[in-house]
């Protein structure tokens, strides 16, 4: 989709870099994202394939603007998110929006799950009425396939994978344009995991919405997305069409996570 | 929070801990004496219909002077914590909010602050604030903050490392926000027990202090600084020591109960969310 | 289906080492029954999966079956073991001499299964006094440690045996658990989700890795897994549990083929696969049910494209006499109950 060199891409990621230290005691772990270049166009569902510890996540975090980073470029629309004026940090939270691996820790457990869903609302659209603001409510839980009777519980009242239906229409409810989900079926049972790759498929279509789906399960990254990034110990190793990379993977790293996948 | 009380000892508590509320609120007016009345005709009573509990040294009613001490006492404790609770939480969050340079620095003087014992601290501050209770109170409020400060640091952290925090960022909650509908409502729990605890050792510092004369002074009805004053009678009047020692005891037991009861109900690692 | 009915009518018992009837497995706090009435059978050498979501009670099954679940107990049913009969009434002591010698355990998390304290070569030691009563440090104790070490492919296994366990990934440590599990020789090995914990590519090597074991060794080996495809790809037969109870022994490569029980099929649908378009992908409507809460009928009923009225009321058929293959799906148990026309 739009891979020309004539439409600006919505995420543009240039030479990233960043690295950080933690340390315990005596033992230091040190970490760091090298080089990372990517892109990403509207409309469009692009995949990040990574183990454990490879970077992913914190990636994530940089482009939600939730962590500094250290060197390079991240261009959304164009334009540097770290050169934001606060009208414009403002429109982006609109724009762009997460959804974690664990739904029940994604949730805050002392709001109802209407709450949840209205907070960016109130936040993003603070014309409508309170009225207006439910009945979008619902209309969200809908699109996200939760009933309405639901919106009066707490989360830990309702199911992992209801949690995490709550998650994504608390993220759509913003109408973003790039919906990053991190690991969003890593801790879903395999018949909800199912449920909730249907809902991306029916959200996809609906919605003129690009995706960032990063996963370590090649299988369902190779299913949902037009496009992969491999990373392995914080770097690119290898990115190109879906197709291409599932049938002749050109680096080793991919080869073997190929093979090794059940 | 479905069994809160299910042992009889913690139902005692709280019967106990209810009574005592309720004798600070409507223990002044039913007081049958003057608590401050010295009638010496009268002192050294043993306890009878007259005066219920005996009376003191000087001939005051020792059931009026508790009755009018479980305020003073009651009030003292509260505005304690209450003022450690709002200093040292707000230190606390805004320390986790802001990190860095200035979190560090905030929590070292907690925990240099917290290397001290806080009846010594109280003790040396309130002597040179002058002895009053007044002075007792800002003592305790003096050395208690860091504890309330380091508490809700450690679980503000907590918190922000929540994933539900890092959505609200992504949609842009103010950080306003983030501390009221996200930060303290989560951390109340712990903060609760807390508290709970807490009253009954800022009462037992409140009473200690009175008794060794930096707190409340003579004739000040308050419980520890009543046992202060009938420690010369104890041979003679031994009530004058035994009703105000027996008070401060089970209201702090029933207060420690109730803490420890609340601390079992709500504690994250004992209870599962799902 | 008749064939292997067949072969169990015929040869009771003949090559089969671990056997479950009926069992009934119970919580001790509540008395709560949370698995009901299971019935397999694992043959010597042979490697048998276990499948079922969170919640479906195969953890608590397999690790209460073992003696190894504090809080759950067998309440009722048996297990034999070889020649061995254990009933509810002694399962617990029994149970006790075989774990650890004749059953051996591999644990989901490698990080919390090893003394973080005491070098992997005394570890082994230890097991290996407990099994076989080698002294520790004597020179077959340590031969049969660095053995063992090679046997489960850790490189170097000399210096590796003067380590901590922090000192190894999360895949070396799970290869010497399984070390450890394999030092007292037993004849069954019970895996719990061994690759859960692990990298994607790590964790095809551990289940290699206990295939290979079990080839070699002649060691029957229950894995139990949440993925069924997992299992279909590794095992010879696949139990699928759902709701405390036992839908399906089905051998593995009819999986996916429309043989097995309803639930088999849609769990299996349900699995992203290599060569998958996103239409193929067809979800479980509904929510799975938990393992505990006296559910009649079929617990799969409500989430069935087949359901009809007798699932709701019906007792599920159990397997009594722990067939190798079962299919506990009332509506084609009726099919073939009443006759063709």
């Amino acid at each position: 989709m739009g891979g020309t060199c004539a439409i600006a891409p919505l995420l543009q990621i240039k030479d990233l870099s960043k690295s950080f230290e933690k340390r315990y005691l005596v033992q230091t772990t040190s970490f760091s994202l090298e080089d990372i270049d990517l892109e990403l166009f509207d409309g469009e569902v692009v995949g990040i394939l990574g183990e454990s510890g490879s970077g992913k996540s914190t990636l994530a975090n940089i482009i939600t603007r939730l962590t500094p980073f250290n060197a390079g470029q991240v261009l959304f629309r164009g334009k540097d998110i770290t050169s934001f004026s606060p009208d414009e940090s403002f429109k982006f939270r609109s724009e762009v929006q997460v959804v974690f691996q664990d739904p029940f820790g994604s949730l805050n457990p002392r709001f109802k799950i209407r709450t949840s869903v209205k907070e960016g609302l109130k936040l993003h659209q603070p014309h409508l009425s309170s009225g207006e603001m439910d009945g979008q409510v619902d209309d969200l839980l809908r699109k996200v396939g939760l009933d309405a009777e639901n919106s009066d519980k707490y989360p830990h009242e309702i199911s992992g994978g209801q949690q995490q239906r709550v998650a994504i229409a608390r993220a759509i409810a913003v109408e973003p344009r790039l919906l990053i989900c991190d690991e969003p079926l890593s801790s879903l049972d395999v018949s909800i995991q199912a449920q909730i790759i249907e809902l991306f498929v029916s959200l996809l279509k609906d919605l003129n919405l690009a995706m960032l789906f990063i996963s370590h399960d090649i299988n369902v990254v190779g299913l949902l997305c037009d496009r992969i990034y491999v990373m392995h110990d914080g770097r690119i190793v290898e990115s190109g069409e879906t197709a291409a990379i599932m049938n002749s993977p050109t680096s080793d790293y991919t080869a073997k996570l190929l093979d090794s996948a059940f | 929070m479905r069994s809160l009380a299910n042992g009889w000892i913690e139902k005692c508590a709280i019967v106990v801990a209810a009574a005592v509320i309720v004798m600070a609120i409507i223990g002044p007016h039913v007081a049958p004496h003057d608590p401050l009345a010295v009638d010496f005709r009268n002192r050294l009573v043993e306890p009878s219909w007259t005066y219920l509990l005996g009376t003191d040294g000087s001939g005051r009613d020792v059931l009026s002077r508790i009755l009018h001490g479980a305020q003073l006492t009651i009030l003292s404790t509260a505005t304690v914590i209450a003022t450690v609770l709002i200093i040292g939480c707000a230190l606390g969050i805004f320390s986790a909010f802001v990190g860095g340079t200035v979190d560090n620095f905030l929590m070292r003087i907690a925990d240099i602050w917290l290397g001290f014992p806080p009846l010594i601290l109280a003790l040396g501050f309130a002597a040179s604030l002058g002895s009053s209770l007044e002075a007792a109170i800002w003592a305790l409020i003096f050395s208690w903050w860091p504890t309330y400060a380091r508490l809700s640091r450690m679980i503000t952290v907590d918190i922000l490392s929540r994933k539900f925090v890092a959505s609200a960022r992504a949609l842009g909650v103010s950080t306003w926000r983030q501390v009221t509908h996200y930060v303290v409502p989560n951390a109340f729990d712990v903060i609760i027990i807390q508290i709970t605890l807490d009253i009954s050792a800022v009462m037992l510092a409140i009473s200690g202090l009175s008794f060794i004369g930096v707190g409340a002074q003579i004739p000040e009805p308050e419980w520890g600084a009543m046992i202060a004053e009938g420690r010369s009678f104890t041979a003679s009047g031994w009530w004058i020591v035994t009703f105000p020692g027996l008070m401060i005891f089970i209201t702090a037991l029933s207060f420690n109960v109730i803490g420890d009861m609340l601390r079992r109900e709500l504690d994250p690692t004992l209870t599962a969310r799902h | 289906m008749g064939r292997h009915l067949q072969r169990d009518v015929e040869m009771p018992g003949t090559d089969r080492l671990f056997v479950v009837e009926n069992l009934c497995v119970s919580l001790r706090a509540s008395g709560r029954m949370m698995v009901n009435n299971i019935g397999f059978s694992v043959d010597a050498g042979e490697i048998f999966g276990l499948a079922g979501e969170s919640g479906s009670g195969k953890t608590l099954l397999m690790r209460t079956a073992i003696g190894l679940h504090n809080d759950a107990y067998v309440s009722s049913g048996r297990i034999r073991f070889r020649q061995l009969e254990i009933t509810a009434h002694d399962h617990g002591k029994r149970m006790k001499d075989l774990l650890g010698h004749e059953i051996g355990f591999v644990p989901q998390d490698p990080f919390s299964s090893l003394n973080p304290t005491v070098r992997i070569g005394k570890q082994i030691q230890e097991a290996l006094q407990l099994g076989k009563g080698l002294q520790p440090g004597s020179a077959a104790a340590r031969k049969t440690t660095l053995e063992l070490l090679r046997e489960v492919g850790i490189p170097e296994a000399d210096a590796a045996a003067e380590q901590f366990p922090d000192q190894f990934s999360g895949g070396m440590r799970q290869r010497i658990v399984i070390a450890i599990a394999l030092s007292q020789e037993p004849s069954i090995l019970v895996a719990d989700e061994p690759t859960t914990a692990l990298d994607a590519h790590t964790q095809r090597k551990i289940i290699d890795l206990i295939i290979e074991r079990s080839r070699n060794r002649n060691l029957a080996v229950i894995l139990i897994s949440h993925n069924l495809e997992l299992l279909r790809q590794n095992v010879d037969r696949i139990a699928v549990m759902y709701g405390g109870q036992l839908l399906n022994i089905i051998a593995s490569e009819s999986v996916g083929k429309n043989l097995g029980h309803p639930y088999t099929e849609s769990l299996f649908n349900c699995i992203p696969k290599r060569d998958m378009q996103l239409g193929d992908i067809r979800s479980i409507p509904g929510e799975p049910v938990n393992a505990g809460f006296g559910i009649k009928g079929c617990a799969f009923s409500k989430r069935c494209r087949f359901r009809e009225d007798l699932c709701d009321v019906s007792n599920i058929p159990t397997n009594k006499a722990a067939n190798h293959q079962f299919d506990a799906c009332l509506v084609k148990t009726k099919a073939w109950e009443e006759p063709a026309p």
